[in-house]
This record gives structure tokens, C-alpha cells and sequence, in this order.
């Protein structure tokens, strides 16, 4: 294999808990923001580069990557998958490519958006020869990463999700050049419990023959479901518009400059649609609705009169008619942990009904398959295929 | 059924890392270092994508002003074909087969020849008077048991007559003119630099790429090289040169409209997926809003398919007549009942080969509707030459752009499914119905048979039946289960009422076609009318309990098959319960088209039945995905 001869692998077996109900039945890195699924914006930052081949690490949920990635064509590239049955942490994953991969190749997460540039520079280290190497950038909360020591250009120690104070803001980008020795390092590590990438960069970053690839471009983690709405937002900020083919409108329609809308979708009569959303394929909103900062997944119905902002509803689901998630800051729970503060008015689980003129409370979570009935008021966490009564 | 492809041009640059075409049939054509696909490799790369019409032999001819002609043939897959590395070759005709006269055998394969190996041709269709040709043609010498071999004689008769002076061309249109019956004709001639091609009643695109020509049966052919095509018409040959195309139609010189292909060629290869069945399977919610896009108008409860009858048509209206075969016939089934019910129109479905415009019935006030994923089924346009020829007016349901049904038909509706390449269909299924629904729909309300509020909840189902197909994907681990529970029984019927019985009929069908399994569908009625006898605890019922399928009194048939022992699978609309099923399987409320929706379960099951027992699921023995002979 040539020395231009770069692939790309895009570790996409995740299940992604912490943004249960929409994973329940998709991976994360299908999790559509701006109309397309986060891995489809790791695609085209790929496909952006002059890699042509990818391959993809699935596991969980995987016929949902496999029916929409196809092999590649679409995008111009090749693309082949690997399969890791079990998920076994992030090292683990990158094993499975072991197979088709016979040169140097970049690892990028399926579920994390970054720029061309990045995969450029990444891949250029890989030319020169210069491996392993790792993106590091910058955030404004750390220790929720990992957070990177440099010497010069190497990196000297890699701490994950520190509990402490923390020196540098720089962080682990989690996009990888290595060389096929790798996956010896892999083997070589030992750490108790999954078998993470980030345990073997620290082992190699200990002998300080790991190259550090400075990048300070756009750097998208959904995290959390409130995390959506802000990709989602900075997305179509990007991208504007709709489908040019066209949605269907009724009279007396607003569709805000920074709306995304797919070319199927059927906008009843004085509706407005606000800034920061997406609105999926054959999604309906009825007439007079109001929809803002929010993603629609496809088949969504927004019924008439319905309010629906700082939200996200998903595939297939109802909001009956004049329902209302007001939005606004919102407590949340993921786990054992309680976010307090978010943007997020509230989450409606794939095919979920929401009866008409029922209200969510701020950060409300309604699983997947709910039915909830006419005028609840429903608050927290709503468990998958509940039925939620009055009364 | 069978496919043929055709290049004349010089070669094709590949890019790094592109797998080579095939066996010694690329090389390094400029010297340079670079890969080059040589004329053997494109038309061999050719005939593996035109596969799926047809498998049991396959066979190309070259020709080169060196090495002149150059057969290779032989029965079996295209993949078994060993395409000769021929470095001088300009152009290139080939060819796979599915049988209809002769068995698969290496001598039946074409390309067939003449006496002295001069003319070799590739043949599509049926020469219905092959038996006297052959009689007219004692002297020759003929080696196969096929209709074809007559073409690549006559056209040798016709050489030797004018001395060879009108050349290549002037033969077929000579010999063309002769043939009777329905076909495509691509011929080569040792010392000619043309291909010739004719078309009569099978399809035959040309595609047009720099300094390159290609024809086929089907764009997909050679959709990755070029968008830009011209469909032939009935009746044209056409030659192709290095300097390109010339079309003539009785004898004179026409020209014929290049349009560019819009959808995308990778759309028609399986991506990750064991088989192209389960992709489709798969595709299902996207095809179908592709189907429904820009159509339903919810609010006004109406469809719009974008098709306008003459004034007072519609409601003079006393007759539609369905006609198709097979899988399309059983989507006629379920919409008859819809014309009925939506459009207040008495419906009928015909068998397409068996299909007759009846005495007592008044041409201009029937419309019959030909539903064919292909537009070139064999059967479905004689039905439809049938009914033109009564004067009636003709509509076509169709998956293909430019096929030879939306050329014969007053109108069409597209179903906007995308290329289906499994030889089982399913997601044209499903989008069949859905485009049916939408024009019941559309009929009934402008005959004002139908209120926009009774349209509301059918436009509702349409609507939501992209989510609902979803959810049943979503269910696929409890299908597999039951197929590899069940899957091993002794036979399958499948039963169902009202709209449950054309799926139940499909779903039947499914199975026999790709586990080759016994499956019956019926009315579930009709069970203890004679089926039962066959009943016993090794003969699954598996029923269709929705909508639009008097689930209560259907379930009571399925009890009588339980009492024998029989083992029962119910795709059961969502908040309903029958305790007793063995597997319930739920149906998301969608109204009249839940049918429709449990019919992806039966698509699921008969795929998980045929992979558990390793059938050849894309190509099902015996069988091709466009049937193109009657």
C-alpha cells in the first residue's frame, strides 16, 4: 500500500446510554442533527480530505448505519464495515479493523463532529510517518474529557475526566493517526474493565512517542440529549436552508432564515417554525403550530396549535394538538446525575404519543412508545411504552 | 428475463484501487503504468449488473481487426464465465440467460453465430416464427435448441445476397423486418467496426459516454460510466460506431431524445447488507416516503398523482379493471378493494396473461390499470395492447422511468420505490399499494364519491405508514426468532381477510419463492373448506389480524387450525390481544393500510426462513426479476 494511501476508521459500535430514549432503537452516530445523522457529518469530514475509504467499526443497532451508508457511494468513497459483536470499550474497537487495515489510518468517533482540517492535519502526520499521534484541542470544561499534558509537540500524559483542579484546557480531540503497530499496544494493555483507547494512548504518551496535532476548529460532542439542540443549532448555522425541492406550505407560514426542512415535509397553514430547527423527512406540522430550537426526526407529527420549543421529537412521534413543551432552563437526570440548568424543554421518545393539550414540564424525558393521554401534565423521566392517564 | 449489454469505445481508465473488471480482460492499455478496463471487462462488469434478469448461462463476443471474432459461452453464473483477454478488441456484445426455449446449457447460451462464425448476435424476446425461419433455412447449419440461432443465419443469407455491399446494417434491417414476436437484437460481424442493434417489443437503452457508446436492457447495465441515455422505440435499429450513433426507423435516419438518468446507480448495489432482499426490506420507510412525497394533501383530503382524465370521465366511470402478474397482482387485489370502498367504482383484477376485454362492457367508460415494477412485463402489456386495442383508457403503475408500459398507457403514476434488485419483491410491494391507495383516493373524491373527512383517515394512514413500517424493522429480532422456531415446518398457510388477503396471498408467496418451502395463502373463510385437511401440528397459520381484515372473525379460523395442532402467528393491530397466538406481532395504528404494514413482518419471516436454510436468496432457482417473455 502506498504511503498516500490513508483509511479512515470510524468507531460507530456505540450504544450511547446517556441519550437513551433516542437510542433505544438507533446507535448514536444516527442520531439525526441538522436532518442527517452525526456520522454523516464524520463522513463528509472525511470525505472533505483526500481519504477515500472508510471503515466502519458497528455493532450496536447496526443494520441502521449499514441501510443508510450503503458502500459509500453516495459519498464517493469506499466504505466497508467490521463488526464488533460486543462492546467492549473504544481499544477493543479499533482491534476489530485490524483485518482490513494494512497502513497507517486515522480513528475518528462516530458521534463526535469535526472539521476537515482536523482529518487533514491527522492524516498528514500519518504520510510523514509521524505515529501514533492525537488531535488536541481546547474546551471550556475540561474534565468532562480527557485532559492532555504536552511537552513541545509530544504528549506527555493524558488524564481522563480529572476530579481536580486541571492546569491546561487542552484536551483530547479523539481523532488518531497510528501506524498498524497499534494494535500490538492495544493487545499490550492491560486496564481492569473496558478496553479504551485512551489507556493505550496513556501507555504510549508515557514512553512520550506520541505526536500531538494542534486544532483549534469546530469540535461537536453530543454528550447529553440537551447537547442536541446546541450541535443542531450550530449546524444549520453552517448549512442554512432547506431541501430544495421543496416543503409543502400552507398560508401564512414564518419559517426562520437558520430552519432546516427536509423537501417532504408538510407545513400547515400559519405556522411558524423558528430558528435553530430542523424538521425531518415527512415530518408533519399542523396549522398554526410553533416550532423552535428543535430537532424533528422523521415522520414526526406536530399537531395543530401544538407549541414546541427547546425539544426534540422523535421518529414517528405525536404531539397531539395545542400541547405545549414551553421550554426553558430545566433540571435534569441522566443516571445519578442531576444537570441543572440545561436549555431543554423536553424529549419525546420514538413513536410516543402525546395527547392534545397535554403540557411537557421543562426538561421532561418521555420514552419511546408512550401514549400519554389528553391535558397531563407530565414531568421527569416517563419510562418506555408507559402509558401516562389523567387523573 | 434476460439481459443483454453492449460497448464500442476504448476502454476505460480505472481508478486507484477500483477492482479490476475482471479475469485478463484489463491491462495496461497506454503503457503508463495506469489500470485500464479493456472492452471484455466492461462488458463482462456489464452483465454482472444486469444479473438479476436472468442467470443460467451467460456469453459475450469481441471483435477486433486483428483477432476478428471472439465467442466465449457457457451456462451457469455470470461469475462462471471466463471472458477472453482480447487486446484489440473495439466493441463487444453480451448476454445472460434465463430459459425459455432450450435448456441451460453451454450451446444455448448466446451470443449464437452463423454458419462460418462471421456474425455472432445476442437476443432478448421471443421470435415467434423461428420454427418456419428455420424450415426457410435447411442449408444452414444450426447448433442450439433456441429461437435466436435463426437471427445470426438470416442475417448471413442476407450478406451473401447483397455481397455484403449494404454491410451490417442493411442485413438486420432486412432480417428485422422477418422476425415476428417481441424482442432486442444486438449483432457484431467479423470486419465490421459497427454494433447493430434493433428493438421490437423489448427494451434496449443506449448510453452515450466520450468517445464511447454503450446499449443494454437496462440502464443499470452502465450507470456507473454514464447518465445520458437513449431509449429506443419500437421498430428502431440503430448502429453504433467510434463515431457514434445513428437510429433509423423505416429506413429513415431519426433522431431520438438523450435524457439524463437522475437516480443514483448505487442505489441498485446492496451496500452492507448479506442480500439485496433484506436492504429492500430495509428501505422500506424511506421508499415509502419517497411515495407519498409532495402527494397527500391531509387538511383537503385528497392525493394528488399529478394525472388528469378527460372531462366527465371519472364520473362515468363504471369499471376498473387491474391487470398484472405475481406480486403486482396481489397489490391490484388489496386496491380493488379500495376503488371499491374509496372510489365507489366496481374493480376487478385479471390475471395479466389471461386477461380478455369482455363482451357487456363499455370501452370508454373502463379504465384498466397495468401495475408492473418493471414496465416490460411480457404478460402486463399484452394485457394492456389487449385493452387498447377495445379503445378502453389505460393507466400504468410503474417503478421504471421510460419502460415500454409508460409508452403503451394513456397515464402513468410512478411509485418513486427506487431500483429493486432482489428477485423478490418488497418494497415495490408496499409501494404499489401506497400509490393505489393514493389514487382510489383521488378517484373517489373527484367522482365525489368520497368525503373529504372519510379521506382524512385513509390520507393519515398513508401518512404515517413510513413510522409504522419503521417500527415493525424495529421488531426484526422477534420475527427471526419465529423463523427459526417455525421455520423447519412441514408447510405455511397464510390467511387473512378483506385487505388481509392479498397479503396473505403475497406473504405465501415470499416464502415459496425464496425458501422454496410449501406455502398457500387463502381467504381465512376458505380454511375449512378444504384446507384444513392439511392442518396438523407441524403447519403453521400465520394471520393477519389488523384493520381492514375483520381481525375477530379471522381469528376465529385460526382457532379451528389451533384446534388441529397448528402452531399460530397473528401480525395483530397495536392495543389488540388474541391470548392464544403463539407469536403476536404488533401492528401500529395506520387504519386501512395495516395490512399493509403486517406485511412486512411476512416479508421478514419468509427472509429469515430462507438465510436459516442458506437458499440463494437474491436469485431463487428458476426464477427472474422481469419476466419479459408471455
Amino acid at each position: 500500500m502506498g504511503s498516500e494511501s490513508v483509511t479512515a476508521v470510524i468507531l460507530a459500535a456505540g450504544e450511547g446510554r446517556r441519550l437513551t430514549p433516542l437510542t433505544n432503537r438507533r446507535p448514536k452516530p444516527m442520531v439525526p442533527v441538522a436532518n442527517r445523522p452525526l456520522l454523516e457529518h464524520v463522513v463528509e469530514a472525511i470525505t472533505a480530505t483526500a481519504i477515500d475509504r472508510i471503515v466502519l467499526v458497528v455493532g450496536y443497532e447496526q443494520e441502521r448505519i449499514r441501510n443508510h451508508f450503503g458502500d459509500g457511494d453516495d459519498w464517493g468513497v469506499t466504505i466497508e464495515y467490521v463488526e464488533q459483536s460486543t462492546q467492549l470499550g473504544t481499544g477493543h474497537a479499533v482491534l476489530q479493523a485490524e483485518p482490513v487495515v494494512d497502513g497507517p489510518f486515522v480513528v475518528l468517533n462516530g458521534d463526535r463532529i469535526v472539521d476537515p482540517a482536523v482529518v487533514s492535519q491527522v492524516r498528514d502526520r500519518a504520510i510523514d510517518d509521524d505515529l501514533p499521534a492525537m488531535a488536541v484541542t481546547t474546551a471550556a470544561n475540561p474534565r468532562q474529557y480527557g485532559v492532555v499534558t504536552l511537552d513541545g509537540d509530544r504528549v506527555t500524559d493524558i488524564d481522563e475526566k480529572p476530579e481536580g483542579a486541571v492546569e491546561t484546557n487542552q484536551i483530547n480531540a479523539g481523532v488518531y493517526a497510528f501506524s498498524p503497530a497499534v494494535f500490538d499496544a492495544i493487545r499490550e494493555t492491560h486496564v481492569a474493565g473496558e478496553l479504551a483507547i485512551t489507556a493505550t494512548l496513556d501507555d504510549l504518551a508515557a514512553t512520550e512517542t506520541l505526536s500531538a496535532v494542534r486544532y483549534d476548529g469546530r469540535w461537536l460532542d453530543v454528550s447529553n440529549l440537551w447537547d442536541l439542540l446546541t450541535v443542531n443549532a450550530a449546524l444549520i448555522g453552517d448549512s442554512g436552508a432547506s431541501d430544495a425541492d421543496g416543503p409543502t406550505f400552507g398560508d401564512s407560514v414564518t419559517v426562520a432564515d437558520d430552519a432546516a426542512l427536509a423537501g417532504n415535509v408538510r407545513v400547515g397553514p400559519n405556522v411558524t417554525i423558528g430558528g435553530s430547527t430542523a424538521v425531518g423527512s415527512n415530518a408533519t406540522v399542523e396549522a398554526g403550530a410553533v416550532v423552535e430550537n428543535a430537532v424533528i426526526f422523521p415522520d414526526a407529527v406536530i399537531g395543530a396549535g401544538a407549541v414546541v420549543r427547546d425539544a426534540i421529537v422523535a421518529g414517528n412521534a405525536r404531539i397531539g394538538p395545542n400541547a405545549t413543551v414551553a421550554g426553558g432552563p430545566a433540571t435534569v437526570v441522566v443516571g445519578d446525575a442531576v444537570h441543572r440548568g440545561v436549555e431543554l424543554g423536553g424529549v419525546v421518545g420514538d413513536n410516543a404519543t402525546v395527547g392534545s393539550g397535554a403540557t411537557l414540564a421543562d426538561g421532561a424525558v418521555v420514552g419511546d412508545d408512550v401514549t400519554a393521554d389528553a391535558g397531563v401534565v407530565i414531568d421527569g423521566r416517563i419510562e418506555s411504552g408507559a402509558v401516562v392517564r389523567r387523573g | 428475463m434476460c439481459g443483454i449489454t453492449g460497448y464500442i469505445g476504448d476502454g476505460i481508465a480505472l481508478d486507484d484501487g477500483e477492482s479490476a473488471a475482471n479475469d485478463g480482460a484489463t491491462g495496461d492499455a497506454a503503457g503508463d503504468g495506469g489500470r485500464f478496463a479493456r472492452v471484455g471487462g466492461i462488458v463482462h462488469e456489464g452483465l454482472r449488473n444486469l444479473e438479476y434478469r436472468g442467470y443460467d448461462s451467460a456469453g459475450v463476443a469481441l471483435v477486433g481487426e486483428a483477432s476478428g471474432l471472439t465467442v466465449a459461452k457457457r451456462s451457469g453464473e455470470v461469475d462462471n464465465l471466463t471472458v477472453p483477454d482480447v487486446a484489440d478488441a473495439a466493441l463487444g456484445i453480451g448476454h445472460t440467460r434465463w430459459s425459455t426455449h432450450g435448456p441451460p446449457t453451454d450451446e444455448n447460451a448466446h451470443p449464437h453465430t452463423d454458419c462460418v462464425g462471421d456474425v455472432a448476435v445476442v437476443h432478448n424476446g421471443i421470435v415467434e416464427n423461428h420454427e418456419a425461419l428455420k424450415t426457410e433455412l435447411s442449408d444452414h447449419e444450426f447448433t442450439s435448441d433456441t429461437d435466436t440461432e435463426v437471427i445470426p443465419h438470416l442475417i448471413e443469407e442476407e450478406l451473401a445476397a447483397a455481397s455484403g455491399a449494404g454491410g451490417l446494417l442493411d442485413a438486420v434491417r432486412a432480417v428485422e423486418s422477418r422476425l415476428e414476436g417481441s424482442y432486442a437484437i444486438c449483432a457484431v460481424r467479423d470486419g465490421d467496426d459497427r454494433i447493430v442493434v434493433a428493438r421490437r417489443g423489448s427494451p434496449l437503452v443506449l448510453g452515450h459516454d466520450e468517445d464511447a457508446t454503450f446499449v443494454a436492457s437496462d440502464v443499470t447495465a452502465f450507470l456507473e460510466h454514464t447518465r445520458d441515455v437513449t431509449y429506443l422505440e419500437d421498430g428502431d435499429v440503430a448502429s453504433l460506431s467510434a463515431e457514434g450513433v445513428e437510429v433509423y426507423a423505416d429506413g429513415e435516419l431519426v433522431d431520438r431524445e438523450t435524457e439524463t438518468v437522475t437516480w443514483e446507480a448505487d442505489a441498485a448495489e446492496k451496500g452492507g447488507y448479506e442480500h439485496y432482499m433484506r436492504k429492500e426490506i430495509h428501505e422500506q420507510p424511506e421508499s415509502l416516503r419517497q411515495t407519498i412525497a409532495g402527494r397527500l394533501d391531509v387538511d383537503a383530503g385528497d392525493a394528488d398523482l399529478d394525472v388528469s382524465f378527460p372531462p366527465g370521465f371519472l364520473a362515468d366511470l363504471e369499471e376498473i379493471q387491474i391487470v398484472a402478474c405475481g406480486t403486482s397482482n396481489y397489490a391490484g387485489r388489496y386496491a380493488a378493494q379500495l376503488f371499491e370502498d374509496l372510489s365507489g367504482v366496481r374493480a376487478t383484477v385479471e390475471t395479466a396473461s389471461e386477461y380478455e376485454f369482455g363482451a357487456g362492457r363499455s370501452a370508454d367508460r373502463t379504465l384498466v390499470v397495468a401495475v408492473t415494477q418493471s414496465g416490460e412485463t411480457a404478460d402486463t402489456l399484452g394485457a394492456i395492447r389487449r385493452a387498447n386495442a377495445a379503445g378502453a383508457r389505460t393507466f400504468a403503475v410503474t417503478n421504471t422511468l421510460g419502460s415500454t408500459v409508460t409508452r403503451e398507457v394513456d397515464d402513468t403514476a410512478f411509485i418513486r420505490a427506487g431500483p429493486e434488485i432482489g428477485v423478490a419483491a418488497t418494497k415495490t410491494f408496499a409501494s404499489q399499494v401506497a400509490t393505489l391507495t393514493m389514487l382510489a383516493v383521488g378517484i373517489g373524491r373527484e367522482r365525489g364519491a368520497l368525503g373529504a373527512a372519510d379521506a382524512r383517515p385513509v390520507l393519515e394512514g398513508l401518512r404515517d405508514l413510513p413510522g409504522a413500517v419503521q417500527q415493525v424493522l424495529d421488531a426484526e429480532p422477534k420475527v427471526r426468532e419465529a423463523a427459526n422456531e417455525y421455520g423447519d415446518s412441514e408447510a405455511f398457510f397464510f390467511v387473512g381477510r378483506q385487505l388481509g388477503v392479498p397479503v396473505a396471498l403475497e406473504g405465501a408467496l415470499k416464502l415459496k419463492e425464496i425458501s422454496y418451502d410449501h406455502a398457500e395463502g387463502f381467504a381465512a373463510g376458505e380454511l375449512k373448506h378444504g384446507p384444513l385437511a392439511l392442518v396438523t401440528p407441524d403447519t403453521p397459520v400465520l394471520a393477519v389480524l389488523t384493520d381492514g381484515s375483520r381481525a375477530d372473525e379471522t381469528m376465529n379460523n385460526v382457532t379451528e387450525a389451533q384446534t388441529r395442532g397448528a402452531p399460530a402467528i397473528g401480525c395483530v393491530s397495536a392495543g389488540e390481544e388474541y391470548a392464544t397466538l403463539d407469536v403476536s406481532l404488533p401492528v401500529p395504528d395506520v387504519g386501512l393500510v395495516e395490512p399493509l404494514v403486517a406485511n412486512v413482518y411476512l416479508q421478514l419471516f419468509a427472509y429469515h426462513v430462507a438465510n436459516d436454510k442458506g437458499r440463494s436468496i437474491d436469485k431463487p432457482r428458476n426464477l427472474a426479476k422481469s419476466v419479459t417473455v408471455e
